[in-house]
Parts: C-alpha cells; structure tokens; sequence
C-alpha cells in the first residue's frame, strides 16, 4: 500500500513539475525522500522484529517467507529513492546553471513629474504642469554561460502629450573573456560617463535631470546617444587596478529636418534600419580605475567619428570628430562627474572648412544620510556656421547651473528637487537670447 | 567562595564575549575544486567585474542564511548598496546577480556539482570542497 501511495505521489509529481518552479520542485521531492526514509525505517523495524525470535539453523518456513517478502519491499524502496535523489540532484543543477525554468526576471524604471519653466524662443516653450516621464521595461536573458543579451523597450510621452514605443536597446553579445564581449544591435553609445551609466534609468540617477547637451537626440542631445552596430568591450587588470575599454562601429546618424517648424531644424536619428547610402560612426572609450586608497576614482578618453548627413535642400554632409577626457568619482557620501566634449567638425559638402566647439559639465553631489544636495553647471560654445550644430534644433550654445535634492524614501524609490536657471543664445526672433529659470520635482521608481 | 564564583563567572562571561562573536561570524568562502581563483578576486567576481577564471564562467552564490556577514566582511557593502549595486550593473552591462540559496547544505552541493561554482558558509566545509578563504 505505501509503495502504491508513493508511485501514485511519483506520477503526480511529474505532472505538476510542469508548473512548479525548481525550488518547489526540490522541496516536494525532499519532503517525498523523507517520507520514503521514514517507510524504510519502518520496514527495517519490522524485518528486525521477525528475525529476532527466529535461530539462524531454522528450516525455511513462513517466517523466512515474510522475510523476503519484506526484503524485497525494501529493496525496491532503495530504487526508489535512488530514482528520487537523481531527479533532485538534476532540478538543482538546470536551476544554477543555464536557463531558468522559472523564467526570465522582467525590470524597469518609471518616473512622473511636475514643475514650471519660463523657457519661450523658436524652438520650445517651457512645459507647465505635470507630467508622466519615462515607463522603461528591460530584461537581460542568458542562452548559457556565454551567450547574453539585453532588451530595453521604453514608452515615453514627448513635448506634444504622445506615447510612442522605442526599442532604445535590442543588443545580443558573446562573452569571449573578461576581457572582449563582443555585442551587436542597437546599444547606448559608450561616450563619457552619463550615456552609458544612468540613460533612462531615472531612479537610479543623481539628479533629476541630464546635462542638457547629453539628452537622448529626440529630447535635444547634441549626440547619437545610440549606435545600431558593433561594440566590442572588456577589462584588463593592471596591477591591482583596472582597465576598461569600449570600441565601437555602427551606422552613422542622419539629421531629419523638419521644415514644418517655425524654426526649420532637426533630430539625429540614429538609423536603426540602415541606410540608402551607408555612413559608418566609430568611436572608443578607454578608461583607468584605480584600486585601494583611490577606490571609486574612474579617468577615460573617449572619441568618435562619424559622416552625418542632413535632410535640408542642401543635403549638407560633416565628418562629426568629438573627443576629451571624463572623470568621475563615487563613494558612500560623494559622487563627482564631469565630462568634456572638444568638436572638431569639417564640412565635406561645402567649403567652410573645419569648425571647433566645445560642450562640459560638472556635477557633485553628497548624500548627507537624509538626502542628497547636488549642484550642476553645463555649458555648451558651439559655432553656428557648423552644419552639425546649426540643423539640429538643440545646437545652440547655451550655459545653465541646476541645484537639486534627492530624498531616496526607499531602497528603489526617490524624491527629487531642481530648480535651474539656463541662458540660451540665438534661439529668438532677430537672434536674441532666451534667458530662464525652471523648478521641477520627479517621483521615479524601480523594480 | 562568593568570590571565587563571582570571578568564574566573570571569566566564563568575558570568554563568551571575545569567542562567541568569532564563531557566530565566521564566513567560509568556498568554490568547486576545479575552480583556480585567488582570494583577491572574491570581490570582483561578486560585484560583476570578473566573469570567467581561464575558460570557466564563474558562478557566484549567495547564501541567504550568510549574506549579511559576507557583505559587511568581504565586500564591505550593507544590503541596500549590493542591491543597488547590481540593478545598474544589470542595466549598464546585462549581467543577472548571484542565485541565492537557502542554506549551507545547499551551496555545498551547489559548489561539490558545478564548475565553476563559488559560495560563502557558516562552517567549515566537508573535505573536497576548497576554502578559498575564511573571513
């Protein structure tokens, strides 16, 4: 009757295993193993009680009948057993290694706002009022020990109140070593320090804002914050400390203009499905980490190149060459960025020649235990006879210092205050300057 | 005699404070024993910044029984901060944090079955399973 009662227990089992995560399968099958143990335990009883009264010369009879008998039994609970420890021992090893059976972790971030800003020139008036920010989903499944990837789908609302989809990241990567993981797809630009470290996690950044020449393209970055294409990347010791490096190739970016705007200009677009005519960006990133006294202190390089052509009657095309130095340091209280951006741009379609800009940040913040003050200053000195900078809506010359506090009211909540005053050139009628202030709270969250 | 028992039990008081403490705390960093990682490189590979020991993936685990003591003693974060830690690392570089176990049993059999395996315990481990180092 329990052998009955046990293979019935063991035909269920396989039937629920489909639904059952690993845990709960292992659970269940040592709850069964004990059960089996307990039986085992009960029968050794039994087999001792009837070999006790009984001498060892005693003729085979009914007793030594009941002895096989139960030794049988016993021998096939032990293949049992045996069956159910093999099961255990293969649920625990597909539950670390390979996929998950229970499926793969979904994360994300999202934000709402509220908050006033003065901006009014040619090309935005200052949003009033609250807003719903950024709702980001992203997953990071494994196809073994060397094969990853990593999807990030992410619905925003633009300045016009519309929700639209945009796969910011669809990148598969094969692990060589530590030292080359090579991806392809479309992935954040690894430039500097912002693009590749906080991009639309809101809760896990700093300050409620970017630096404003860093923004995505369609938000008024001045950069192609994404690259469909090739990345190659990976760490180095050296001695106790750490190098990393980033090098990089995709499609070039395009600048779409839209001329149905009171100020003609436009938006990179970082050509996701190619191009009619191919236009390639390559870049780097190589970066220096110190260990012991200077932990937490990250200096790199970083450069790209790119044609970028534009949609205007001109059909204007500039090699795009950008470069500098970052630096950022992050510890338990404090954590500095700042990052340079030297323009060095040549215009292959005209005669204009070569044109210099720049665009900085700095930005410190000092979390107190309670909250966490933070001050920002930006300026971007970008030359206006540049097609790079004079076709894209944001590629005006600006200066802006923004102060701010984050409260994190949880572990994967925050609470954050800015205010901002910004000095725009060239962005109103007859050439003048636009010079504002803006106040702006965000609650962002993730899971 | 009021004395002599009142200086035993100071003695057996004072033993329990300086010896307890060490028991209680002690963290057994262990790994498969195909696995050839130093003991410098513990935290690296908890923090996602080592992923491979020569042509082996490295298979960290958390034991949640542990964590808090390994944290606090062999990567110096609390809590929160290793979350936090590896949300952006999930999110900057799409790599999954350690799977957690529910015991030392576990992360034994984890560790004895699986290349490439490390794991923290509370004891010593049976013999066959190597001590990286103990904390």
């Amino acid at each position: 009757m329990p052998l009955a009662i046990l293979g019935a227990a063991l035909a269920m089992s396989s039937q629920a295993h489909a639904q059952k995560s690993p845990t709960e399968r292992i659970d269940e099958l040592e709850k069964k193993l004990e059960q089996s143990l307990k039986q085992i335990e009960q029968l050794s009883s039994e087999v001792a009680r009837l070999r006790g009264p009984v001498p060892a010369s005693t003729a085979p009879g009914p007793v030594s009948t009941a002895n096989s008998d139960v030794n049988a039994r016993v021998a096939q609970q032990d293949a049992k057993i045996q069956e159910l420890e093999r099961q255990v021992e293969q649920i625990s090893e597909s539950s670390t290694r390979g996929l998950k059976l229970g499926g793969v972790p979904l994360h994300g971030f999202a934000d709402i706002g509220a908050g006033t800003s003065r901006q009014s020139n040619l090309y935005q008036t200052g949003p009033k009022g609250f807003t719903v920010g950024n709702f980001s989903l992203y997953l990071t499944p494994e196809f073994g020990d060397r094969v990853k990837s990593l999807v990030e789908l992410v619905f925003e609302v633009d300045r016009n109140g519309e929700v639209g989809a945009d796969l910011e990241r669809l990148q598969m990567g094969y692990a060589f070593s530590d030292a080359l993981t090579l991806w392809g797809g479309r992935f954040h630009t690894p430039y500097g320090i912002w693009n590749t470290a906080f991009h639309h996690g809101q809760q896990i950044q700093t300050s409620l804002s970017r630096p404003r020449f860093l923004e995505f393209e369609d938000r008024g970055g001045i950069l192609p914050a994404h690259t469909v294409g090739l990345w190659a990347t990976g760490t180095l010791p050296v001695g106790g400390s750490r190098f990393n490096y980033d090098v990089y190739t995709g499609n070039a970016p395009r600048i779409g203009i839209d001329a149905s705007l009171p100020a003609p200009g436009g938006v990179l677009d970082p050509k996701a499905s190619g191009a009619a005519h191919h236009a390639s960006t390559l870049g780097f990133r190589a970066e220096f980490a110190p260990r012991g006294a200077l932990d937490g202190l990250k200096v790199g390089l970083h450069g790209l190149r790119a044609n970028v052509s534009d949609d205007s009657a001109g059909l204007n095309r500039t090699r795009l060459l950008t470069y500098g130095p970052y630096a950022s340091y992050t510890n338990d209280q404090w954590e500095i960025l700042s990052e340079l951006y030297k323009f060095r741009n040549r215009d292959l379609s005209g005669a204009t020649g070569t044109h210099q800009s720049n665009a900085w940040y700095v930005q410190a913040g000092y979390n107190t235990g309670r909250g966490t003050p933070y001050i920002r200053a930006e300026r971007t000195s970008l030359d206006q006879t540049d097609n790079y900078f004079a076709f894209q809506n944001s590629g005006r010359s600006y200066h802006a210092t923004s102060l701010g506090l984050r409260f994190d009211l949880t572990a994967s909540t925050a609470l954050k205050f800015e205010a901002g005053r910004t000095l725009m050139r060239n962005v109103k009628a007859g050439g003048g300057d636009d010079s504002f202030t803006e106040f702006r709270t965000q609650f962002s969250i993730r899971f | 005699m009021n004395r002599i028992a009142l200086l035993t039990g100071t003695s057996v008081l004072l033993l329990l404070a300086v010896v307890r403490p060490a028991i209680a705390g002690d963290v057994y960093v262990i790994a498969h024993p195909d696995t050839k990682i130093s003991a410098e490189l513990v935290r690296d590979i908890y923090i996602g910044e080592k992923q491979f020991a020569g042509d082996i993936k490295l298979i960290p685990l958390d034991n949640a029984i542990a964590q808090s003591e390994f944290l606090g003693k062999v990567l110096k974060l609390d809590q929160t901060r290793y979350a936090n830690l590896w949300v952006k690392k999930s999110f900057r570089d799409a790599l999954n944090p350690p799977s957690v176990k529910n015991s030392d049993k576990e992360i034994i059999e984890t560790v004895r079955k699986t290349p490439g395996a490390i794991g923290y315990v509370t004891s010593a481990p049976p013999s066959g399973i190597p001590v990286l180092q103990k904390f």
